[in-house]
């Protein structure tokens, strides 16, 4: 299922990227122009696209994989975009360390303390690595 | 004479202290990324870019080319103590290895797959001395049809090589090309699928695309799998030494493995693996035990890992003598040169003979010191596997997310970060490869700027473009990749009508 997910998010995503390079102009053979690889990658991606459609409702055999832990996936998920939110609120050290420290608990590090602590301290050992050693303008 | 001379400048140049010791902590991250399993090759590479900033860039590069191959040598010790590879390059050497370790003899199988990596990475290393300089003089005299009919035909051999599915591969590696035409346009100054947003304007940045594909793509891979704690079984320094029997087995197999690893290594795709398959396919048909094979036989540990050792000095010719990356790990390592303001390729032997030298000459040490450490280490690496990655992933999650805001400052970059590490996680799952997808972002202006000026060069004839005789020579290998592609394809399909009596 998740298989033709993706090849209809493709599908879609070459037409629209089809439709967009439109407005650029194609040329010709002897003067291409901004738009000459743009309409050929398209289309190409869009047969492709069907191709791998056809072909997986063809052979109805999906890839044997391992079985995910979705529901962590969701939290890791929600992790990130909260760091986002927060990062240039509360700045990197703070946000870091609350990141850290969720993704150790949803990683089902056991106890609060050594969590906590690796939390801290790895939050600080960053900031201190990116600010004064790599200089970067930490948020 | 002559390459003889530059080597040994190259070997002065990479036994500067700062050299060095970069090599040295190249390899060593390189060895931890392979004993590690869940932090890919590539993934390492992107996400230690930005630290790579303040060095000097031969340093730096030097590091770079040391975890590459550095992560081939470690890939094994996990597949032969706990039946689990460290490298997609390592899963062949599961099925001898680890058997070999349950019959108390993991320490001859990992000593056996360390000195035949040392062997077989120098086959590969004469080889890319011998072949790097030719190739990049020869290419001095390629226009754009030449450059667009080598990019085109790296992508056609690499969707027919990498991965399960062939269509899933080329897919895969427009929609990097899709991506690469994202931003301002090189030749015309147009900005094209920006839609308004300046942070667009320079396109997809390839390490932030790495990162995110690779990176945060391996991490939600690591963190939403059930994780057994394996029994890991302990190693003694004392438990490295093969037997007799086993020298002689392993000999002649390491050193075919280095050719074979060598040959395949210069086709694009993810060679480190492929070879490892092909070698242990030939070892299996030249052994005179096939029996055994499954079973523990050691050809079966030192052909493979020998072949994606050599392999990997093979991924370099293209790279630095033609500025093409074939593979994952190498447009990576392109990123890394790009980052430095070094453009690797044909002018690169002539701009900067220290650099192309030094890098070359380093990995010869590296390749020395990759086996002095290995062995002796071995303890400490399987205590490292100890290492739960419930605190480890986080950790590179957090090193991951700072570095892709490091590069260029911006949140937007974060964002992308993001959402390029769940649709890798997401790719993954449906067996969709991500590594064509980051070829067809590096080699979609190549592809783009050869085109249009070749077919302008051309008079806008197509015919007169594929003509030239060099185009045609590179286009020819391509056909007959499709033809035979097509061929077997078509054979299977005959097979299956014939089974099933249609």
């Amino acid at each position: 299922m998740l298989e033709k997910m993706i090849s209809l998010l493709f599908l879609i995503g070459s037409l629209t990227y089809l439709y967009w390079a439109q407005e650029f102009t194609f040329g010709t053979l002897g003067s291409p122009k901004s738009g000459f690889l743009p309409n050929l990658a398209g289309i190409l991606a869009l047969i492709l696209s069907i191709t791998v459609i056809f072909r997986q409702f063809q052979y109805k055999k999906s890839a044997n994989k391992d079985a995910v832990d979705w529901t962590k996936f969701l939290f890791i998920l929600i992790g990130l975009v909260f760091y986002l939110m927060i990062l240039s609120i509360v700045g990197y050290f703070v946000a870091t360390f609350i990141f850290l420290f969720y993704l150790f608990k949803v990683a089902d590090t056991a106890g609060w303390r050594f969590p906590l602590v690796v939390s801290f301290c790895s939050s600080a050992a960053f900031h201190l690595l990116f600010t004064y050693y790599l200089k970067v303008a930490l948020p | 004479m002559d390459i003889l001379n530059l080597l040994l400048q190259g070997i002065s140049v990479s036994i500067i202290p700062v050299n060095l010791l970069s090599c040295t902590i190249g390899v060593l991250i390189g060895t931890l990324v392979g004993v590690l399993p869940g932090i890919d090759t590539v993934s390492a590479i992107a996400l230690l870019l930005p630290f790579s900033y303040g060095m000097d860039s031969t340093a730096a590069l030097i590091m770079f080319a040391g975890i590459y191959y550095g992560s081939k040598y470690g890939g094994s010790t996990t597949s032969i103590l706990i039946n689990v590879p460290g490298e997609a390059a390592s899963v062949v050497t599961c099925l001898d290895g680890y058997p070999m370790g349950q019959k108390g003899r993991a320490g001859a199988a990992l000593a056996i797959s360390a000195i035949g990596s040392f062997i077989a990475g120098t086959i590969g290393l004469i080889g890319l001395t011998l072949l790097a300089p030719p190739l990049a003089q020869a290419a001095l005299v390629f226009g754009p049809p030449e450059y667009f009919s080598l990019a085109l035909v790296g992508l056609i051999l690499l969707s027919r090589l990498t991965g399960t599915s062939a269509l899933k591969s080329a897919l895969m590696a427009v929609i990097g090309i899709m991506l690469s035409t994202i931003g301002l346009d090189s030749l015309s100054g147009i900005s094209r699928f920006t839609f308004g947003i300046d942070e667009l304007d320079r396109g997809f940045d390839l390490s932030i695309l790495a990162m995110g594909l690779f990176g945060i793509g391996e991490i939600l891979t690591a963190m939403t799998h059930a994780e057994a704690k394996p029994d890991i079984p302990s190693v003694k320094f004392r438990d490295l030494y093969p037997t007799k029997k086993e020298w002689q087995r392993s000999i002649t197999p390491m050193f075919r493995g280095g050719i074979v690893g060598f040959l395949v290594g210069l086709l694009p795709g993810p060679a480190a693996t492929i070879s490892s398959f092909i070698s242990y396919g030939l070892e299996k048909r030249c052994s005179k035990h096939p029996e055994e094979f499954g079973h523990g036989a050691i050809e079966g540990v030192a052909g493979p890992e020998s072949a994606n050792n050599s392999a990997i000095s093979a991924t370099m010719i293209p790279l630095l003598s033609l500025g093409l990356p074939f593979c994952g790990a190498t447009a990576i390592l392109l990123s890394g040169f790009m980052i430095h303001g070094i453009t690797p390729g044909p002018s690169l032997i002539t701009e900067r003979p220290e650099l192309f030298w030094g890098l070359i000459a380093s990995m010869y040490i590296g390749n020395v010191l990759l086996l002095i450490i290995n062995l002796p280490l071995i303890g400490v690496f399987v205590q490292l596997l100890k290492t739960p990655l419930n605190i480890l992933m986080p950790l590179v999650a957090v090193v991951t997310l700072t570095g892709a805001y490091s590069i260029n400052n911006s949140m937007f970059d974060l964002i992308w970060v993001i959402f390029f590490g769940i649709l890798g996680f997401l790719l993954q799952r449906v067996g969709f490869e991500p590594s064509p997808l980051i070829i067809g972002l590096v080699l979609g202006p190549e592809l783009e700027r050869g085109l249009t000026q070749g077919l302008i060069i051309c008079n806008g004839s197509i015919w007169a473009l594929i003509t030239r005789p060099i185009t045609a020579t590179i286009l020819s290998i391509g056909a007959v990749a499709i033809l035979y592609n097509f061929v077997t394809w078509f054979t299977k399909y005959d097979n299956t009508r014939k089974e099933l009596d249609i």
